[in-house]
């Protein structure tokens, strides 16, 4: 498995899948005179499909999948997990506590750190940047749940 | 055993307390959320800071404006559509809030909200539309663009803040009214299309008279005729297409308070009273009045049929545009 | 020229004066604070503290906001130079060279010059605000949807500049950025593309979200995971400043930055990450020194920086001649005239002298205030890099999403930036440049509007492009510049599949 293969694959399903959505909502092509909301998606995945192949074709010397270097991939999993946790939770938990379950999880769970250090970032993140935008700047931020 | 128990219960009370004291707190106990659709320093948002403050005095209980922008305003109008209805989120909504759920409706897409999730307050402002071209068009009267465009059929062009807009609606009702056909340039917003209108890109255009009076008084602009059915004040020789013989060409860019259907209607009666007694405020007077801004303040029945009609008149016309991509 | 010094000296007696020295102060320190903050930029920042701004009057209020406008232009570079992270959109180009720099152990001397050139940038540029506001503005008025399409054309050919591996990598990821443009209401017809009933992405994705995913958190995902933490990098004070050799590299991109920068500002609807864009490739070009671009490249990080100041200034050009907003950011200033019943318009210059002169003094003011503000807190901030990473990068996150959020108070502009964050650590893995990606979603929407306007305007006619002398004159420029760029290509005059391979190798550059 190839580096270049997969990309180049990757651009040629996108390619298609652009234009399975404009096909999904009718959405007219127009013509060249008078180009439809069709026109420029079009093209553009034409061109992608265009550069996917020529990827494909061009790379068949590219380094294997594996070489690229994925030690780190638990890591970014688990930093991903965190910011998924947040976009999920900021409007039901509130700023605050979401804020601090992150930067916990992060600090104690993903580089394990020990308890106190961690319960002091927590707290002084959410805390401290809560202050700073809601406070100062007067940013609404969301409370949740428990009214932080 | 039964320690446990005297916790549980305490436990149990300590939660439920807070709640039924919730229930029974007059309104307003908390702050009021006024969700303007638009961004900072676009019509909705000038009117809704002057509003929330004068809202806030009456009250004495703090009104705090939040834009929630997108989709043309359809982001803040959906989001308050579906908020809670405990009279704590209110909208300041402008007349696209009959447009864009007719705009969903052609398109087949479910639509973002519906008219009938909100509950009418207020009217607090009407602005009608003008017409302006520049200055050395070569049309000096309403009626010689009009023939003009019927000579020159989709050859005259206007600018406008974007498809099924305010001013793209404008024009459109106009169109019909007088049986003329336009060519339509729509543009990313007010200021764009403003500014290809004085580049000299397009004809004309139909905007509010706060932004363009400024470029009537320094000679750029020239304003033909208006689509209200009195003259504005700040331009008492514009005539309005009423006068000229187009009774149907009647647009105005209002702004209106709504809050979500189902708000109790003790809490609506308090929010009208607000809103009456908010309009006549000095400060919020003066601040509409910087803003070149008349008040039209309507409440109640008044409101619903101006509503009503308005809405009826922008749906009728957004369906007649229906989607322009098929008519080519 | 005498009648213009009387006005300012009208105008510093004005801007000196202490509560207007207080509010530029003020706006100065905010908008440095804005900048800083990843995502949070400019356009936010004034948003923010314009209902603080109501209770001023009208030229209080209006150096404020403008203090925080290009206090926000110095400011972005900061994150961008020491963490990848764009501190705000238009910040994006310097996160290239200028980390690189700061990798290098050079972050003090990037922001040192960043600083100076920013400085540089906005005096000069106020200089051509103040001299040449109503001639400049009403030339800017001609550019209509043509012009626009073969200005934005050009700007496409810098991508072409931009790449500094394989070509047709570049090309995908451009078009790659172009589709993602597309997303949300196309406002020639009225479909919502490509949205799957988010009503959230209606005005597209925003260029925000997608920049600080793409180089903020991806660089996050890159770098936490390795095996072998980032150094600690302990700058002695010596090394803070730039050496004369660095100097002497960022003289002439300051300039060429500013010139871009400002004319590129005034035209009504371009953006600023444009002028940044569009100097680092001008920079790129010119360099004798060119496969340093990418690895820490002075001129990399001079020019943009210089350019997107000027770009601020610029863009107050159409609002203070003509009364006509030129962009989101001087919109909001416009509103907070009227506000205070000042009616912008062309008269303004002549009705409101102390408004204009104060104001463009307080400008002059304002770039010194921030000069001597950011000097100092180089040092102070190049220490932030001393902290452990995995104490670092908790808060970066925290940031970022903070600044993302508060943009439009949308959760769903924070799932872009996480998913934007992994499709860049996924592209880095596959050796895809990101930077066309931004470009591509700034330029998309634009591109597609001005054709189909221009279109529209002419009936379908594809003649108005020559018909229109700007226009003409801009396609020309472009026409030639890839005509002398195939030329060069061919003249090498090897087979053309060898030439394909090794410009897919990167050895090759025009």
């Amino acid at each position: 498995m190839r580096t270049e293969r997969v990309s180049g694959v990757a651009l040629a399903l996108l390619a298609a899948a652009v234009l399975e959505e404009c096909w999904r909502l009718r959405l007219p092509l127009g013509t060249l005179a008078n180009p439809g909301p069709a026109y420029m998606p079009a093209l553009l995945a034409a061109a992608l499909l265009v550069s996917g192949v020529l990827i494909v074709a061009l790379g068949r010397d590219a380094a294997t999948l594996g070489a690229a270097g994925w030690a780190e991939w638990r890591h970014t999993a688990a930093i991903l997990g965190a910011c998924a946790f947040v976009a999920l939770a900021l409007e039901r938990l509130g700023y605050r506590l979401t804020m601090a379950l992150a930067c916990a999880f992060l600090l104690s769970v993903v580089e394990r750190k020990g308890l106190v250090p961690t319960a002091l970032f927590a707290a002084g993140m959410a805390a401290g940047t809560h202050y700073l935008f809601d406070t100062v700047l007067r940013v609404q931020l969301p409370r949740g749940l428990f009214g932080f | 055993m039964t320690r446990r128990r005297v916790l549980a219960a305490a436990a149990a009370l300590a939660l439920v307390l807070p709640l039924v004291a919730g229930a029974q707190e007059p309104y307003p106990s908390r702050p009021i959320t006024l969700v303007a659709p638009f961004p900072p320093g676009g019509v909705a948002d000038l009117t809704a800071r002057p509003v929330a403050a004068a809202m806030e005095k009456v009250l004495k209980n703090p009104v705090a404006v939040v834009n929630k922008t997108g989709a043309a305003g359809a982001v803040g109008m959906q989001f308050v559509a579906t908020s809670k209805p405990d009279g704590y989120t209110l909208l300041l909504a402008l007349s696209s809030i009959s447009i864009i759920p007719e705009a969903d409706k052609i398109f087949g897409r479910p639509p973002a909200f519906t008219v009938d999730q909100f509950a009418p307050i207020a009217l607090i402002s009407a602005d009608p539309t003008i017409l302006v071209v520049r200055t050395e068009s070569p049309w000096k009267t309403a009626r010689e663009f009009l023939d003009d465009a019927r000579k020159r059929s989709g050859q005259i062009s206007y600018s406008s803040s974007g498809i099924y807009g305010t001013l793209h609606m404008a024009m459109e009702l106009l169109s019909h009214a007088a049986g003329v056909k336009l060519r339509h340039i729509p543009t990313a917003g007010a200021g764009p299309a403003l500014t290809a209108l004085l580049g000299g890109h397009v004809d004309a255009l139909a905007s509010g008279p706060a932004v363009i009076l400024p470029h009537i008084k320094a000679g750029k602009l020239r304003a033909l005729a208006g689509w209200g059915d009195k003259r504005v004040a700040a331009l008492p020789e514009v005539p309005t297409f009423k006068e000229l013989g187009y009774p149907e060409a009647e647009f105005y860019i209002w702004a209106g308070v709504f809050a979500p259907k189902g708000t109790p209607e003790p809490v609506l009666a308090k929010l009208r009273e607000t809103t009456r007694a908010a309009v006549g405020d000095a400060e919020f007077k003066s601040a509409m009045d910087k803003l070149e801004t008349p008040i039209t303040f309507k409440q109640g029945d008044e409101f619903q049929r101006f509503f009503d009609t308005d809405a009826r008149r922008l749906t009728e016309g957004v369906r007649k545009v229906g989607r322009v991509e098929d008519k080519k | 020229m005498l009648e213009t010094l009387g006005n300012l000296g009208l105008g510093f007696s004005v801007a000196l004066s202490p509560p207007i020295l207080f509010y530029a102060f003020v706006g100065c320190l905010v908008g440095t604070l804005v900048g800083v903050l990843p995502g949070v930029g400019p356009l936010a920042g004034i948003s923010l503290l314009l209902p603080a701004t109501f209770g001023l009057d009208a030229t209080r209020a209006i150096v404020m906001l403008a203090g925080i406008y290009y206090g926000a232009m110095y400011g972005g570079s900061t994150t961008s130079i020491l963490m990848r992270i764009p501190g705000e959109a238009a910040s994006v180009m310097t996160c290239i060279d200028g980390y690189a720099m700061a990798r290098k152990g050079r972050g003090g001397a990037a922001l040192a010059i960043a600083g100076v050139g920013s400085y540089i940038a906005g005096t000069v540029s106020v200089i051509g605000l103040m001299l040449l506001a109503p001639p400049l503005a009403a030339f800017a008025l001609r550019f209509g949807p043509p012009e626009y399409l073969a200005l934005l054309l050009l700007g496409l050919l810098v991508l072409a500049y931009m790449r500094s591996g394989s070509m047709v990598k570049s090309l995908a990821m451009a078009a790659f950025g172009l589709l993602l443009g597309m997303v949300g209401i196309d406002q020639m017809s009225g479909y919502f593309r490509f949205a799957y009933g988010v009503v959230e992405l209606g005005d597209g994705l925003g260029v925000v979200p997608v920049a600080v995913g793409l180089f903020g958190v991806a660089e996050i995902l890159a770098t936490a995971g390795q095996l072998a933490p980032p150094s600690v990098i302990r700058p002695k004070l010596r090394e803070l400043l730039p050496s004369r050799q660095e100097w002497r590299e960022s003289a002439a991109p300051i300039g060429r930055g500013t010139v871009l920068g400002f004319l590129i500002g005034i035209l009504p609807g371009s953006a600023h990450i444009i002028s940044s864009f569009v100097s680092y490739a001008v920079e790129k070009r010119l360099s004798k020194h060119r496969e340093q671009f990418g690895h820490g490249a002075v001129a990399g990080v001079a020019g943009p920086e210089s350019a997107n100041n000027a770009a601020a200034s610029g863009a107050m050009v159409p609002m203070l001649a003509l009364g006509v907003p030129s962009g989101p950011i001087p919109a909001v200033m416009l509103a907070a005239l009227m506000v205070h019943g000042v009616s912008p318009g062309p008269l303004l210059i002549q009705q409101q002298p102390a408004l204009f002169w104060g104001f463009i003094a307080s400008m002059y003011v304002g770039n010194v205030v921030l000069l001597i503000l950011n000097l100092p807190l180089v040092g102070l901030f190049v220490n932030i890099l001393r902290v452990p990473y995995p104490y670092l990068y908790p808060a970066i996150l925290v940031f970022s999403i903070l600044g993302v959020y508060a943009v439009n108070g949308s959760v769903v502009d924070v799932w872009i930036m996480v998913i934007m964050g992994v499709l860049g650590w996924l592209l880095r893995k596959l050796d895809f440049e990101t930077a066309p990606i931004v470009l591509g979603v700034v330029l998309a929407p634009m591109i597609e509007l001005s054709l189909r306007q221009s279109l529209a305007m002419s009936d379908g006619r594809y003649g108005i492009f020559v018909q229109r002398p700007i226009a003409a004159v801009l396609l020309a420029v472009g026409v030639t510049l890839v005509l002398l760029n195939l030329y060069s290509f061919a003249r090498r005059g090897s087979d053309w599949r060898t030439r394909i391979a090794l410009a897919e190798k990167g050895e090759e550059s025009p």
